[in-house]
């Protein structure tokens, strides 16, 4: 799509820059509060470069978080040390049991964070997109770039990981389950 | 019909709406009539909203919206006057050539215009304030003026590479506040790569 200067400014403004808080947010979950800034700003230089390629009849905000994940891969990520994420059992789905018990409380915000900070990142960015930001399932695979199948496993194993969080930080034992030790990126 | 094992395999794609419209029906069935399985559906809920209220709380603040808007939309609007700037620069480079006391300001203009038509793009930068003038001293033996016209300062990056930097309202104190030599500065701004020389639009002293 070839766009005059000024109609590019116009479209970058109406269909781009809403979605600035969004991308804070999610930035924010990623990379923390110091450099959330520095990652939506260069987020946004590189969707302003590539503006022309972008299909006005996709989803603005999911093409841009496709860009921040490149981002934050190409310039946070890999500077971490980070396992690697085990993809075994990846399509498979855990029915939901025993999720009858109340282990939610009002203003647990605080608690669900610290949970969401130990997800593996692609589960974290996996429960943001669908919980938060609500993408589809198949503009969650455009952004994260793997199968629908996979998103739907991680949606289903990420949520169940910060039930269990969440649950243990209520039972006043705080350590966390061996398979989520990973580091946040 | 689907039972309680059917349903709590698929509460993720109900949940999200990514059920068909025929399943979301016998979904919706199941549910109307196994209290355990709406408690789940509750909990589930529950903790998405949760998820939505904790990461929601952060905004991003108004000096990050407008450093955005600079840097795409705003920054480039600039060049839709080089074309009359270029063409009265060169109007007075041919001028020169025929008037020679004019030859100095129309050399000032000429760089000015190099700027302009410079492949600049916007950049953020960080590196360690310097004195231009001590540098070119200690360089090449340039007679310093610092002493009586004060410090000017300097971009020098890791990679040793000199920045000018551009003067303007913003880069004042970069420029010509000498207590700042030797900080470490983070620059938001535009970079003219050709002419070594960076325009600031904001700034940060690390």
């Amino acid at each position: 799509m070839f766009l005059g200067w000024t109609n590019r400014a116009r479209h970058f403004e109406r269909d781009a820059l809403p979605h600035l808080p969004a991308l804070y947010r999610m930035a924010r979950q990623l990379v923390g509060v110091e450099a959330a800034d520095d990652l939506v700003q260069e987020t946004f230089l590189r969707a302003w470069k590539y503006f022309e390629t972008f299909d006005s009849a996709t989803n603005c905000r999911a093409w841009l978080f496709r860009i921040l994940r490149n981002v934050w891969i190409s310039r946070w990520r890999k500077s971490r040390l980070e396992l690697p994420l085990t993809e075994t059992g990846e399509e498979q789905i855990e029915p939901y049991y025993d999720w009858e018990d109340e282990f939610l409380h009002d203003e647990m915000s605080a608690e669900v964070e610290r949970a969401l900070s130990e997800l593996p990142a692609d589960y974290r960015l996996t429960i943001l997109l669908a919980d938060v930001e609500e993408l589809t399932y198949q503009e969650i695979a455009r952004v994260m770039e793997c199968p629908v199948g996979t998103v739907m496993s991680r949606v289903n194993r990420g949520r169940k990981m910060l039930a269990r969080l969440i649950r243990t930080y209520g039972e006043g034992r705080g350590s966390k389950p061996e398979e989520f030790v990973r580091r946040k990126t | 019909m689907m039972d309680c094992k059917n349903i709590r395999e698929i509460l993720d794609l109900y949940v999200d709406g990514e059920l068909s419209p025929e399943a979301n029906v016998q979904a919706e069935a199941h549910l109307a009539e196994c209290v355990a399985c709406r408690t789940t559906v509750a909990r589930l809920n529950r903790l998405r909203q949760a998820v939505r209220t904790a990461v929601g709380q952060y905004q991003p603040t108004s000096r990050l919206m407008d450093r955005v808007r600079q840097t795409t939309i705003s920054w480039r609007r600039r060049p839709t006057t080089w074309v009359p700037v270029a063409a009265v620069v060169m109007l007075i480079a041919v001028m020169a050539l025929f008037a020679p006391q004019i030859r100095s300001a129309a050399a000032n203009e000429l760089e000015v215009a190099a700027f302009h038509l410079d492949d600049s793009r916007a950049t953020v930068m960080e590196g360690k304030l310097l004195c231009r003038d001590c540098q070119l001293k200690d360089e090449y033996g340039y007679h310093a003026m610092c002493p009586l016209t004060g410090h000017h300062g300097t971009l020098q990056t890791t990679n040793g590479k000199i920045w000018n930097i551009l003067d303007g309202e913003v880069s004042e104190e970069l420029i010509h506040n000498s207590k700042l030599l030797g900080r470490t500065v983070r620059i938001h701004g535009r970079c003219f790569r050709r002419a070594s020389s960076i325009e600031v639009d904001s700034y940060e002293v690390l």
